[in-house]
């Protein structure tokens, strides 16, 4: 399962607290010693590197997310307790719910997906509301990610 | 003296799936030298060619960004835990509005 219910609610809730600025952030999941998922809404810093250097960040958060690197050390660490990162979310504002040219771009390192078992799921959020969202997964025969199934809203 | 450097996920492709490495090194750039000299898939992953740490790459000691030590050349001490990070971004179209319509994946009633 990419979401529980309840996961996409609280995830639905962060995406519209945080309009007009795109949320973003993870869902941890490992299965020992025990089975365990833990989401983790993210920070996202866009604005911030927006302000220090326009130049290098020409977006802000409307159109971009950026997670904050405390919270990239803080999944570091549940992974090194067995979690790994299942699922990666974020929301587009006042547009559509796909997996945009950036998403691929910043998803990739030298051309392989950063994370290659992960599915990413984005919301579209218009006007404040979550209207739409689909899940993408890395498909290692087309070399792209590809839409899969996902809930829905 | 010993380091244990945390790698994640998107660096392990190139450390033959290993999370966890354990290095001798007096400071960061020593460090990162090590590394790229038992790992060679790390090379241009995590610095350039001018041996700059990429932009898009985070390198903490302990808790801590280098950038808020000394950089590359932040010392080390034995026990010290070293993680070296990829940046985790996306987002829209440039402008708002100028993507596909709601375009997306298949659906499925329920849980997915």
């Amino acid at each position: 399962m990419i979401l529980t219910p309840e996961e996409l609610v609280r995830v639905r809730a962060q995406a519209e607290a945080e309009y007009p600025s795109e949320c973003c952030g993870v869902l941890l999941s490992r299965t020992t010693p025990t089975a365990d998922r833990l989401l983790m809404p993210c920070r996202n810093i866009q604005d911030e590197l927006h302000a220090k250097d326009r130049e290098r960040h020409p977006r802000d958060s409307r159109t971009a997310y950026f997670i904050d690197p405390k919270d990239l050390l803080a999944i570091g660490r549940r992974e090194a307790q067995g979690y790994r990162v299942a699922t990666i979310y974020h929301s587009h504002v006042d547009t559509g719910a796909y997996f945009s040219a950036t998403d691929r771009q910043n998803a990739l390192i030298d051309g392989e997906p950063a994370y290659p078992d992960a599915v990413y799921v984005v919301l579209s959020v218009v006007d404040g509301r979550v209207v739409d969202a689909a899940a993408f997964v890395w498909d290692p025969a087309a070399g792209d990610f590809v839409p899969t199934e996902f809930q829905k809203l | 003296m010993s380091v244990q450097v945390y790698i994640p996920t998107p660096f392990r492709r190139a450390t033959k799936n290993a999370d966890r490495v354990a290095v001798e090194a007096l400071d960061v750039k020593a460090l990162l030298d090590e590394l790229e000299e038992q790992f060679g898939g790390l090379k241009g992953l995590v610095r350039n060619d001018q041996g700059e740490v990429h932009h898009h790459v985070n390198i903490y000691v302990n808790n801590e960004a280098i950038e808020a030590l000394q950089g590359l050349e932040t010392a080390l001490k034995d026990g010290d835990e070293v993680s070296i990070i990829p940046a985790l971004a996306g987002g829209g179209p440039a402008l708002a509005g100028g993507g596909p319509a709601l375009a997306g994946a298949p659906r499925v009633t329920g849980a997915g």
